[in-house]
């Protein structure tokens, strides 16, 4: 459900984009298109983009295209999602251990917009890091 | 370099040249470095404004910026109306082409992270100043050019941003840099190139050739702004270096430095609000007691809430609750992690075990017991008095069944305590007892315990001792058992069965000295042997026997067994507590095995007491029997006190009361005779001898004793006045008469004088008994007696002014005898029947002995007697005020005052002298008055009690016993009144002292008291009417 959702083609966009939002979240989904976990993760993410469009923009980079950022966000997993707010990296504590991005595909919409709605609120009070409202870390996974 | 004041009055310094570097790039700089968009900033030189339309792409120094010089930055302040951005509008980035140049994250200053340092370094770039300065130093850098190739596909797009009207040069600008001015639309081709590379070249060596001077005037600078801010490290180097000299000791020392953070501050000051209005309002609602019902409530059954019309009203019951359910939580999970209890059950088990469930309303507080119970039990489910309790709580808030299932429960959880099986078995009914007690039994079979519980279950004596037997089986050493099951025995049976148990249990002496019972005398003494050996301690078993040969009838054995037996026991280093043989005594004696008593105080006595405390101590053993009742033990004690203390008069005497008033008489006369032997100058010893024949009647036996007694005691007056009381008495006044001159003759004193008269008096001889007198009171001026006697002996003859001046040198004599006084005024008072006389005398008598209550009585009675009752009256207050703890007078003037009166008066009186028996008796004849038998009973009871001297009372009582007692009660007076034989009194002198009714017994001088009382009341009572 890529193609529902608008692309960035340069590391220049990404910064734009970035800059530009005042008042919303930006999200970002670094990956590719063609990859399976994106393509779950971008499926959610279009189906969400409507709800979430007073407080929250979604991006979509392909890290071959732009490869500005890998190095330096480490984008190394097949899907990553990271959320800025007035140039800010907005931090999640997932329970996982890595606070930096949202490195898996997520399933749960529902899920999904609480997570996005606790980063804007935490971001509106001007934190750097938010809980998320569920714990991901991989002890309830197994 | 070039200088950049900024609008936040800061001079930034840019490294650039300004011949290479276009304003352009200038302002891209400063966008990165202050995010002041582009399209904001204004550069002035001075006062020229160099940011002007078309001026991007010039030079800095075709503008007149040199090296050095400084430029303005100013940022227009743009206030009215500007339209309010889109949050959407701004999505043009998607489309525009990225600078030249351009490093993506630089731009917005995002910084990345290291979370995976094993992938490799995140952060890809030196530091930034570096970085932007080289950028702008080379300005015909390759991307320039890139830029520019890349500007092929650019048209279309710029026609998609014509559409959306914005300003096609505007955004150029903005984006595209000045370099993409003229030949933006160009092909890059290899002129270009060449171009580029030659520019960079020149550019290269431009930079090369200054590029020594330049860095060695930054390193310079560098140094010089070095030495003016040192770093902290540098300034405290030195001190540092010092560090390795400070000890361990100084390192702990360093204060740990607290948590000043700010969040942990407390707050300065806390706002407070004022409570509303309504809130309290509602507390006070609440609080409240509607004592009505509300209909709704009454629809409802009255008195039972309705549930949806409170939901919670006792907050604190509820905020209570779970407080405690916290705490128990608590608990568990302290239990859970130490493996140990914290809860004492013990402790809060007692707390439950005090709750009392009365009413409905304690109901949560059953609730909240059962909650605290379960948890016990679940934390601790091997703790048997918590099922206990729990039964029980179930139990008294009536619901058997839960708690039959709960013990049973506890049962299965705890099969090794007996209680839980008892408790179970209690909760059972009586079909199931049976069936749960066995089961218990088999879960412990030692269990003495539940063993007698399964006896108690049994109806009839034969299953009993059959579940006895069987428990016997398994606790061969039982005692309890073994007891259990003899007593249920017949004598045979039980024989036998002790038997076996002393050879079970052979440490217990009551078994042996049961066995020792049911035996024969042969056995038995066999038996006795047999325990003693098992028990060489046990004292016990010498008594027994020392019982068992008494009872056989050798006596003489009794003394050897106890000595046996202490000597014995005193070799197997048994100490010998005198207070517990003591006891045995008692015991023995109370048993009836009188001989063992007397050995065994006999032996014991003497154990443990000092050798000057002995007397002391035996004596008070011998109170204390007696007071117990053991007399015969008494009796021993003494006995043996008497052997060593031969000459101790005291303890004589105290053994001679104890005969007197517990033992026969022969028994006393026989200690007295020992007791007269050992200390011949003992009088009272003689004399007590003396009277106890007298009263046996015997009185030449007691002529002789008081013979014995006046050889041994030559000189006694006591022995001498003895001897002539008991002539005297015994109507021989011939012989006291004689007696009395004797002692006359030795130089007797003034009591032989006395009595001498007193016999003349009786003999009539008044001729006689005034020469006595006359020489009497010679000899003893001062003995007011003697004045008395001769003035009531002139008044006997009539002679008044003769026995006037008797009493008058009597009073000169011994101006402080207040008989003599009282008579003087009475004489007075007969004489010349006017009262004057009489007053003057009792108030001189008061004068010369104040507070004498007597006196004043006199006065009041002289007064009321004329029937002048208001200076009765004030007489007697005057009395009162002198002495106000007096009874006498306080019964006088209750028994003065009207009669609705009388009550506060005796309140007074009893508040002032409460135990004095004058008031005593006057309170209980106005209760005799006011028909309350009982309590007028009592109070003269108290009052005889108080003062079995006084006779009146004594009268007074029997009086009344004679008005309103039985015959038991009346005779029980008359004899108490004998046993207590009254001396004084008022009126019982007036009437024991006269001549008439000398050797009168006291029981006819009490009736005749009494009926002179009742003449006095019935005078008083026409009087009064």
């Amino acid at each position: 459900m890529s193609y529902l959702l608008p692309h960035l083609h340069s590391g220049w966009a990404v910064d734009q984009a970035i800059l530009a939002e005042e008042e919303r979240l930006v999200l970002i989904r670094f990956g590719h298109d063609w990859d399976e976990t994106c393509m779950q993760m971008d499926e959610v993410l279009a189906s969400v983009a409507e709800t979430l469009k007073n407080f929250a923009v979604i991006y979509l980079v392909d890290i071959t295209e732009v490869p500005d950022f890998n190095t330096m966000y480490e984008l190394y997993d097949p899907s990553t999602i990271m959320f800025f707010f007035r140039n800010k990296h907005i931090m999640i504590d997932l329970g996982t251990g890595n606070n930096n991005k949202i490195n898996w595909a997520m399933k749960d919409k529902q899920e999904f917009i609480d997570i996005v709605e606790t980063v804007y609120r935490g971001a509106r009070k001007g934190r750097g890091l938010v809980i998320a409202p569920k714990d991901y870390s991989t002890k309830y996974r197994y | 370099m070039v200088y950049v004041q900024s609008p936040f009055k800061k001079t930034l310094a840019v490294n650039l040249n300004p011949a290479t570097t276009t304003l352009r790039d200038l302002n891209l700089h400063l966008h990165r470095y202050h995010l002041i968009p582009i399209s904001h900033q204004r550069l002035y030189l001075s006062p020229r404004l160099l940011s002007t339309e078309g001026n991007d792409a010039v030079f800095l120094s075709d503008l007149g910026v040199s090296p050095n010089s400084t430029l303005t930055l100013h940022v227009p302040l743009l206030g009215g109306m500007q339209a309010p951005v889109a949050p959407k509008a701004r999505t043009d980035f998607l489309n525009t082409k990225p600078p030249p140049n351009y490093v993506a994250g630089l731009g917005r200053g995002a910084t990345g992270f290291t979370t995976r340092s094993d992938i490799g370094p995140a952060r890809a770039a030196p530091d930034l100043p570096d970085r932007s300065a080289a950028a702008i130093g080379a300005p015909g850098a390759p991307g320039v050019g890139r830029g520019r190739g890349k500007g092929a596909g650019e048209e279309e797009e710029e026609e998609e941003s014509e559409e959306k009207g914005y300003d096609e040069n505007q955004k150029f600008d903005e984006f595209e840099g000045n370099d993409a001015g003229l030949f933006a639309s160009a092909e890059y081709d290899d002129e270009d190139r060449e171009a580029d590379a030659v520019w960079e070249a020149i550019d290269n060596r431009m930079d090369s050739r200054r590029k020594d001077r330049r860095e060695a005037r930054l390193k310079e600078e560098i140094e010089k702004y070095r030495a003016s801010n040192p770093k902290i490290t540098e300034q405290f180097a030195d001190l540092k270096r010092k560090l390795h000299t400070m000890s361990n000791d100084e390192w702990d020392s360093i204060p740990e430095i607290g948590d000043y953070s700010l969040r942990n501050k407390k707050k300065r000051f806390e706002s407070f609000v004022p409570v509303p209005d309504t809130l309290l309002e509602k507390a006070r609602q609440e609080k409240e007691h509607v004592s009505a019902l509300d209909p709704k409530s009454r629809a409802a059954g009255g008195t039972e809430t309705p549930w949806a019309q409170t939901p919670v009203t006792d907050l604190t019951a509820v905020g209570e609750g779970r407080g405690t359910v916290l705490s128990l939580k608590l608990d568990r999970l302290s239990d859970s992690v130490s493996g140990l209890t914290v809860v004492d059950p013990k402790g809060y088990l007692t707390d439950l075990k005090s709750m009392k469930i009365t009413s409905d309303a304690e109901v949560s507080d059953i609730n909240k017991a059962r909650l605290l119970l379960k948890s016990v039990t679940q934390t601790n489910p091997k703790h048997p008095h918590g099922w206990i309790a729990a039964a029980r709580l179930e139990e008294v808030a009536g619901k058997l069944q839960a708690s039959q299932h709960l013990i049973r429960k506890g049962c299965e959880e705890c099969p090794k305590s007996e209680d839980v099986w008892l408790e179970a078995c209690r909760l059972a009914s009586h079909v199931d007892a049976k069936a749960v007690i066995a089961r218990g039994v088999k879960a412990i079979p030692n269990s003495v315990k539940l063993w007698m519980q399964a006896a108690k279950l049994e109806l009839d004596d034969v299953n009993k001792s059959r579940v006895l037997r069987k428990g016997l089986e398994h606790i061969p050493d039982s005692v309890r058992l073994w007891k259990a099951v003899v007593e249920l025995a017949n004598e045979e049976d039980a024989r036998l069965l002790l038997q076996r148990a002393v050879e079970c249990c052979p440490l217990h002496v009551e078994l042996w000295l049961a066995l020792a019972r049911l035996e024969t005398y042969e056995n038995a003494k066999k038996v006795l042997n047999k325990a003693r050996e098992k028990l060489s301690k046990e004292p016990a078993i010498w008594i027994t026997a020392a019982k068992l040969e008494e009872a056989n009838g050798n006596t003489s054995m009794v003394g050897k067994i106890i000595e046996r037996g202490i000597r014995a026991l005193q070799r197997e280093s048994v100490e010998i507590d005198r207070e517990m043989w003591m006891k045995e005594a008692e015991a023995a004696e109370r048993a009836g095995s009188v001989a063992t008593c007397q050995a065994i105080i006999h032996n014991t006595v003497e154990v443990g007491v000092e050798e000057e405390d002995r007397k002391r101590t035996w004596v008070a053993d011998a109170e204390e029997c007696k007071k117990r009742g053991s007399i015969e033990t008494a009796r021993a004690i003494y006995a043996h006190a008497l052997t060593v203390f031969l000459t101790k008069k005291s303890i004589w005497l105290k053994a001679a009361q104890l005969e007197k008033s517990h033992g026969t008489r022969e028994s006393l006369d026989a200690l007295l005779r020992k007791a007269v032997t050992y200390i011949p100058h003992a009088e009272v010893l003689w004399l007590m001898g003396a009277k106890e024949k007298w009263l046996a009647g015997d009185v030449p036996a007691a002529r002789a004793i008081l013979q014995e007694a006046y050889a041994a005691i030559p000189n006694s007056e006591e022995i001498w006045l003895a001897a002539f009381k008991l002539e005297f008495e015994n109507h021989e006044p011939e012989r006291a008469r004689m007696l009395l001159a004797k002692a006359r003759e030795r130089g007797g004193t003034e009591r032989v004088w006395m009595k001498s008269a007193i016999v003349e008096r009786e003999l009539g001889n008044i001729a006689e008994e005034r020469r006595l007198l006359d020489e009497g009171l010679e000899r003893f001026p001062s003995f007011f007696k003697l004045w008395l006697m001769l003035g009531q002996l002139e008044e006997r003859l009539k002679n008044l002014e003769r026995a006037k001046d008797a009493y008058e040198l009597g009073l000169k004599h011994c101006p402080k005898s207040i008989p003599l006084w009282l008579s003087l005024a009475h004489l007075e008072e007969k004489v010349n029947n006017a009262l004057s006389k009489a007053r003057a005398v009792l108030t001189m008598a008061r004068k010369k002995n104040p507070q004498t209550p007597e006196l004043w009585l006199a006065a009041v009675r002289a007064e009321s007697r004329r029937g002048e009752k208001k200076d009765a009256e004030i007489l007697m207050a005057k009395a009162l005020q002198e002495c106000p703890t007096s009874g006498i007078l306080w019964a006088a003037s209750i028994e003065m005052a009207p009669r609705p009166q009388q009550k506060t008066k005796s309140r007074d009186a009893y508040k002032k002298c409460g135990d004095d028996p004058h008031v005593l008796a006057a309170v209980g004849k106005i209760f005799w008055h006011d028909r309350k038998v009982d309590k007028a009973r009592s109070w003269f009871n108290r009052a005889v009690t108080l003062a079995p001297d006084i006779g009146d009372f004594w009268a007074l009582y029997y009086k009344f016993e004679l008005q309103h007692g039985g015959e038991d009660t009346q005779k029980d007076v008359l004899n108490r009144c004998i046993a207590a034989d009254p001396k004084h009194g008022e009126k019982w002198q007036g009437i024991s002292k006269a001549v008439e009714n000398s050797h009168q017994p006291t029981e006819s001088i009490l009736k005749k008291v009494v009926v002179a009382i009742g003449k006095e009341d019935h005078a008083a009572e026409t009087g009064k009417n």
